[in-house]
């Protein structure tokens, strides 16, 4: 008796149980790490390790030092009064003759954010500085191309000098640094990105109210009818979600262009006159309309599987206690359908903000969103940087987003079925 | 038996080698008339054994470099602008090209050592007819002038030649658009003369588009890429009317992508620009050859676009003809690469607020 007390309790092998135990469950552990192995593997090359790239690019400026190291060492002597030095000059020479490949042609890019006209300062200057052989080299520069001597291009090396830069950041939201490195407002005519940024909120939160208005009466039909038609509204609700998006975006345009179906059948039917066609293609409400058909099945199915689970006779309960339809409906159902209200809200809210191609084909010049900015200075421009940092700030607001929902909800209540 | 499978077996081993050693390429241009004009001009009638795949793109570097980048190159021949002809080429994602064969033939010289010439065309507005069944716009302040010409514009949704356009409408003239243009006050004043067309404006992005915004009645005047209006005109017969007046002349070019199948892509290129492929290239829409032997080609072959029930003269109706160049802007691709990123960021921010 005593020894059960004192020691501890032994398996046939005479292993003390609690390690034998553990054994098994390390064991146990091991093969599910190994099941779930490939998952991560996937999700570690496809997401984490590009949303890491993303991250780095959009503060990485280390490109420029490794053409200009020795220009960017004197360049912080320079005192930033008048034109600098002939030493300077000379520096900044010899890392142009003497680049390699093609260096000076993408670092010219990137100077050419800081200040438009260095690169084709710099294409010339590197042409015609091989026919120089001896100094001074700083009336000659100043010769090739007059630029050389205007102290804007020489003060908007200073925002490079750093392998670092948080000149992206402040490029998406409509500040920049400027020639002295202090943090200015962009100029009035070339803000755009913070009036993009409340559209792209606006649009989103826009689509999602609407998605949750139509999606929920057709949800709770599709509960509560009976199997034969419920099957039949479900494929109505799954068809569209099954075609593709283009084609729907496309339809759309068809249907609400000034001369398309619907306006032609309003002036036919005489209620608007002909000149007062509804603009309805190519602008925001466009986008909304568009993209809230486009997401209404993203709403509809997570809202209709939490509803099956709703009984029938909580409802019937509350009108037998003497509760108003809608009394019973507010303070019984609606609760009880929060967790798909949640859930289709979210998925719908998080698809909608980052959406590109519908905003790009009906949102005309008022419909676009930081999506589609994204998208152009990837193509278009090539400041990847900028398109970076674009997209860590809607990450970072994502997350902020879910970290505020979970507080006030909590995330356990959300329910996709 | 084991020894007949084994020589089938070797000589398929075989064919693959001598099949993969001339590698299939991709050629990536802009779709609708005008890659057919390049499908029927150049890629059919290529036989050096490489199979071709057309794929279609709407323009932009940053498909390019992202496959440079990543070391996984999948287009081979691209079909670019000038201004990114010389970006590209800068930054290292095109080859090199010998140019000797054509150089002395060209129109302009090349914008940069990466290229075989293409076609010149133009932004040019147009409308159809029977939008305006009275009085009809003449030039570009008609374009500009909503009071005269009611009705809706289409524009597309980049800077390029809109300010060089709304510049000459505000009375400058096309020769001295860039000097304009170089100093602060000129972009100014094209944004100015954009303000009075901007509440009557439909944006389009692809080629095609602005032809359907005409038809559909969507808009009643729109700017185009000049080749797409002719080959409407020309094999479609839609009744739209060029307004050939401040029409932006750019270039176009071919460029082989660093890292693909450079061999091939380069051959096939040659092949590509050939005088003969180039006024081949022009029986099917009406862009303008950069060879001046290509010219030649077709003044002597008039009437030159195919059309059934009769060929018709192709000259007049290209961008490069004597009297629509007397009234064109020249695009100048070296400004664009400079000041490109700034004025297409204050284009956004005229777009959106």
């Amino acid at each position: 008796m005593n020894e059960t007390t004192t020691g501890s309790i032994l398996t046939t092998e005479g292993v003390p149980l609690k390690v034998s135990l553990q054994k098994a469950e390390k064991r146990n552990k091991i093969r599910a790490i190994l099941l779930v192995a490939p998952l991560l593997v996937f999700i570690l090359v496809t997401f984490l390790i590009p949303i890491g790239d993303m991250l780095l690019r959009s503060v990485d400026d280390s490109y420029i030092n490794t053409v200009f190291p020795k220009t960017f060492k004197e360049y912080k002597k320079w005192d930033r009064q008048d034109l600098p030095s002939e030493e300077l000059y000379k520096t900044m020479f010899f890392e142009v003759k003497d680049s390699e490949g093609y260096a000076i042609g993408k670092a010219s890019t990137r100077m050419n954010y800081a200040k438009s006209g260095w690169k084709s300062l710099l294409k010339k200057s590197k042409r015609k500085f091989k026919k120089i052989e001896e100094g001074p080299y700083k009336e000659q520069m100043i010769a090739i191309d007059k630029k050389w001597a205007d102290m804007e291009y020489w003060k908007a090396l200073g925002v490079m000098v750093d392998a670092t830069t948080a000149g992206y950041y402040l490029n998406a939201v409509d500040l920049k640094y400027n020639v002295d490195k202090e943090i200015v407002r962009q100029k009035e005519n070339r803000r755009i990105y913070n009036h993009t940024w409340i559209k792209t909120f606006k649009v989103s939160v826009l689509v999602m109210i609407f998605c949750l208005m139509l999606g929920y009466p057709i949800s709770y039909l599709l509960s509560t009818l009976p199997l034969k038609y419920s099957n039949l509204l479900m494929i109505c609700v799954l068809l569209p979600f099954w075609t593709s998006l283009l084609v729907r975006t496309v339809a759309w345009m068809v249907m609400l262009q000034q001369k398309g179906v619907f306006n032609n059948l309003l002036v036919m039917a005489n209620v608007i006159a002909d000149e007062n066609r509804f603009k309805l293609m190519y602008n925001e409400t466009a986008t909304i309309i568009v993209m809230t058909q486009i997401l209404l099945p993203f709403m509809v199915l997570p809202l209709y599987s939490v509803m099956k689970t709703i009984s029938p006779n909580y409802m019937r309960a509350a009108l037998n206690l003497g509760a108003s339809p809608l009394h019973a409906f507010w303070k019984v159902y609606m609760p009880n359908s929060v967790p798909g209200i949640s859930a289709g809200c979210m998925l719908v809210f998080i698809l909608a903000i980052g959406y590109y191609i519908t905003p790009e084909l009906v949102g005309g010049k008022d419909g676009q969103m930081v999506g589609n900015w994204i998208a152009y200075h990837l193509k278009t421009t090539l400041n990847w940087g900028l398109s970076a940092a674009l997209g860590a700030i809607l990450l970072g607001v994502l997350t902020v987003l879910y970290w505020v929902y979970n507080k006030l909800v909590g995330i356990e209540n959300i329910k996709l079925g | 038996m084991f020894k007949l499978i084994k020589a089938t077996f070797l000589g398929l081993i075989a064919m693959a080698f001598t099949a993969s050693s001339y590698a299939d390429i991709t050629f990536v241009s802009w779709g609708g008339a005008y890659t057919n004009s390049q499908q029927k001009a150049y890629v059919d009638t290529w036989s050096k054994g490489s199979g071709v795949t057309v794929e279609n793109y709407n323009g932009g570097l940053g498909e390019i470099k992202a496959q440079v980048e990543a070391g996984n190159v999948t287009w081979d021949v691209v079909d670019v602008l000038p201004d990114q002809a010389i970006t590209g080429c800068d930054e290292g994602l095109f080859a090199k090209v010998d140019q000797s064969s054509f150089l002395d033939d060209l129109v302009v010289a090349p914008v940069s050592d990466c290229v075989v010439p293409q076609i010149f065309w133009a932004y040019t507005a147009f409308y159809s007819k029977s939008a305006f069944p009275g009085k009809k716009p003449k030039n570009i302040k008609d374009f500009f002038n909503v009071k005269k010409f009611p009705g809706k514009r289409g524009i597309h949704t980049w800077a390029n030649a809109l300010i060089e356009m709304a510049l000459v409408a505000d009375g400058v003239k096309a020769s001295k658009v860039y000097e304009v243009m170089s100093t602060p006050e000129g972009i100014d004043r094209a944004f100015a003369k954009l303000d009075t067309i901007k509440d009557h404006v439909v944006f389009w992005s692809a080629g095609s588009k602005p032809l359907e915004l005409v038809s559909s009645g969507e808009v009643v005047m729109s700017l185009a890429y000049n080749g797409r209006i002719g080959a409407a005109i020309l094999s479609e017969g839609k009744d739209f009317e060029y307004i050939w007046d401040a029409t932006v002349l750019e270039q176009e070019y071919l460029v082989a992508i660093k890292g693909g199948n450079e061999k091939e892509a380069l051959e096939f290129m040659a092949h590509a620009s050939t005088a003969q492929a180039l006024a081949d290239q022009a029986k099917y829409i009406p862009y303008g050859p950069m060879r001046k032997s290509s010219i030649d080609i077709i003044k002597k072959g008039e009437p030159w676009f195919i059309k059934e029930g009769g060929n018709i003269d192709i000259l007049p109706h290209m961008p490069t003809h004597p009297k629509v160049l007397k009234r064109a802007v020249i695009a100048d691709p070296v400004w664009w690469a400079d000041n490109g990123a700034e004025v297409s960021e204050r284009f956004g921010a005229w777009k959106g607020n």
